[in-house]
């Protein structure tokens, strides 16, 4: 168990080593999120007045979605990069090695969240400046849904990409899948006033749970957020989707090629 | 740790068929293979692409499950007790497994991390590499002989029993090469290490305690390089001819004797000492017209392969 740990962190740290090192990387997982903010949140400033939400801007209304958005794209960004270690050759070395295949997988999924968690951190030093204040007990809560979702997101990059054998289908996965998973998490615009369909398709939908997680702890303490049915709701879909991504990781490493029967 | 067992690899009955898929037809790859290696053995495995070698070598690193048949390494069943086995191994694979991105000594750092080897006991498992000066170099700025060291020496970190090498010279310069079989010649005599090693260069299996001969996933020769040699005779002719297929058809309804062809070759094996002077004599004076060149040799490995193959091999 403690191997297993110690395995996964190094494991961690080699993604970020390898981060850290492309510039181009953290600069382009940084910028396209800001860019969206910057610009949607702006774009929009003037035409967004939901009922019952008078006095929020577009901007602060869309920040925690971006927030979201950038928990979404530097997981799986960083999780996909075992289809090049597989090509590298780098994966055939981990995994004739003595070692669980849960810490195989935990050492992208980790390495992946810290990755986000470092970029996500840099971008909520915008709070105080959009009139969004936290306590500390919010800034372990919002800590807490980055984990979380970071692990979630990451998890579900890695069980996608280990089959695929070049990066290039993932591209698409991304598009078709991924991005309306996020358009439809109430980033850009807020559940109530869709229509029932849409609703539901948002309430199904893990991401907008991940996204109320990380929304949440802006607006209230702790105390009062764990006795609210949503929230712990939308908690309780955030650690099912982490648990279930990260053991369907396992069982896909676990599974050897076999070879077909004689006869 | 390891169970008792009377060889260190021990392959017993193993066949493998790829299954058909609309890509490809259903393959035999491996076709009830039997092959024992013990304990401090230097074994060398080879055969003409197809053969089935990459197959068996996926097996024994735990990457492939057989469809008949059973593999024990140090006495465990390698696929009821994978995890065993792992602690057992150290694998060089044909193509790179380090991260090339990354430093050499964070590679090494990482291989350490992985077998649970501490930091401080790496010891002597650095000793026999020109790796000294480039620990903090990025493995994509060494030579492609220094690159290989790099894949011995963080296997050798761990200390394993057994050492599966996958074609590990292929790209090397000649002196690079002689470096790299040097070291894992010197570790095995050291450290007593099992070595099981596929090759398709016979100037490399010259040394091995046994060689083993696959054909279309079936063992065909298997022995040490002198035994395997004896099979063919002591001295053997060669004679090389643009037409070898009629002068061949000529020489065994004339002279009654084998010959095997082989492109543009007739060789003459299972020659004795001393008779194969008279032998080249006689067909110079026959078929001189015929001839490029004519020569004895003294069989060598290649030759094995060549006899029990019926092809030449693809080595350089």
């Amino acid at each position: 168990m403690i191997h297993t740990f110690r395995v996964a962190l190094s494991l961690a740290h080699r993604e970020f080593t390898r981060f850290i090192r492309q510039p181009h990387r953290v600069v382009g997982t940084l910028a396209q999120p800001l860019l969206f903010w910057v610009f949607l949140g702006s774009g929009f400033r003037g035409s967004f007045s939901p009922p019952g939400m008078g006095g929020i801007s577009y901007l602060e209304y869309f920040y925690p979605g971006v927030m979201a958005m950038m928990m979404l794209f530097a997981s799986i960004f960083a999780s996909i990069t075992i289809i090049e270690d597989r090509d590298a050759g780098f994966l055939q070395g981990v995994l004739v090695a003595p070692v669980s295949r849960m810490a195989i997988v935990l050492g992208k999924v980790l390495g992946g969240t810290a990755i986000a968690l470092g970029q996500v951190l840099i971008f909520t030093i915008a709070a105080p400046f959009l009139g969004l204040h936290l306590s500390a007990g919010g800034f372990v809560l919002l800590l807490l849904a980055f984990v979380l979702t970071g692990i979630g997101f990451s998890a579900l990059g890695f069980m996608l990409a280990w089959p695929m054998r070049s990066s290039s289908g993932f591209h698409a996965v991304m598009m078709v899948f991924l991005m309306p998973l996020w358009m439809l998490s109430g980033a850009l615009f807020p559940m109530n006033g869709a229509p029932a369909w849409l609703y539901w398709a948002m309430m199904l939908n893990p991401v907008h749970h991940a996204l109320e997680l990380i929304r949440a702890p802006f607006y209230a303490g702790p105390a009062e957020l764990f006795g609210r049915f949503d929230y712990d709701l939308s908690l309780a879909v955030a650690v099912a989707w982490a648990v279930g991504c990260l053991v369907i990781s396992m069982v896909r490493v676990e599974r050897r090629e076999r070879g077909a029967a004689l006869g | 740790m390891i169970g008792y067992a009377a060889f260190m690899i021990d392959i017993a009955h193993l066949s493998y068929v790829y299954p058909g898929s609309r890509k490809a037809p259903r393959r035999v790859a491996l076709d009830d293979l039997s092959l024992s290696i013990g304990e401090g053995e230097f074994a060398i495995l080879s055969g003409p692409n197809g053969s089935g070698k990459s197959t068996l070598f996926r097996i024994l690193s735990g990457f492939a499950v057989p469809s008949a048949g059973q593999v024990r390494i140090g006495g465990f069943d390698l696929v009821a007790e994978p995890a065993k086995v792992r602690t057992l191994l150290g694998v060089v694979f044909q193509s790179p497994a380090v991260d090339k991105h990354l430093m050499v000594h964070e590679n090494l750092k990482i291989h350490a991390d992985l077998y649970g080897v501490g930091a401080t006991d790496w010891g002597d498992a650095l000793d026999w590499t020109d790796l000294g000066g480039r620990m903090n170099d990025r493995v994509d700025t060494l030579s492609g002989g220094l690159a290989r060291q790099v894949e011995l020496a963080k296997v050798m970190l761990t200390r394993p029993r057994v050492l599966l090498l996958d074609e590990p010279t292929t790209g090397l310069d000649p002196s690079a090469r002689r470096n790299f079989l040097g070291a894992v010649h010197r570790l095995h005599r050291e450290r007593g290490l099992t070595v099981l090693m596929t090759s398709h260069v016979f100037a490399e299996a010259e040394d091995a305690d046994r060689v083993a001969v696959m054909r279309e996933g079936k063992l065909l020769a298997w022995g040490s390089p002198a035994s395997l040699k004896a099979m063919i005779g002591t001295e053997m002719v060669v004679v090389r001819s643009r037409d070898a297929d009629g002068l061949a058809a000529r020489m065994r309804a004339d002279l009654g004797l084998a010959v095997r062809c082989i492109g543009e070759e007739c060789r003459l094996e299972e020659t004795e000492n001393g008779t194969g002077l008279p032998l080249l004599e006689r067909i110079l004076e026959r078929y001189r017209a015929d001839i490029i060149s004519i020569a004895i040799k003294q069989p060598e490995l290649e030759d094995v392969f060549v006899h029990v193959t019926g092809t030449k091999g693809d080595a350089p």
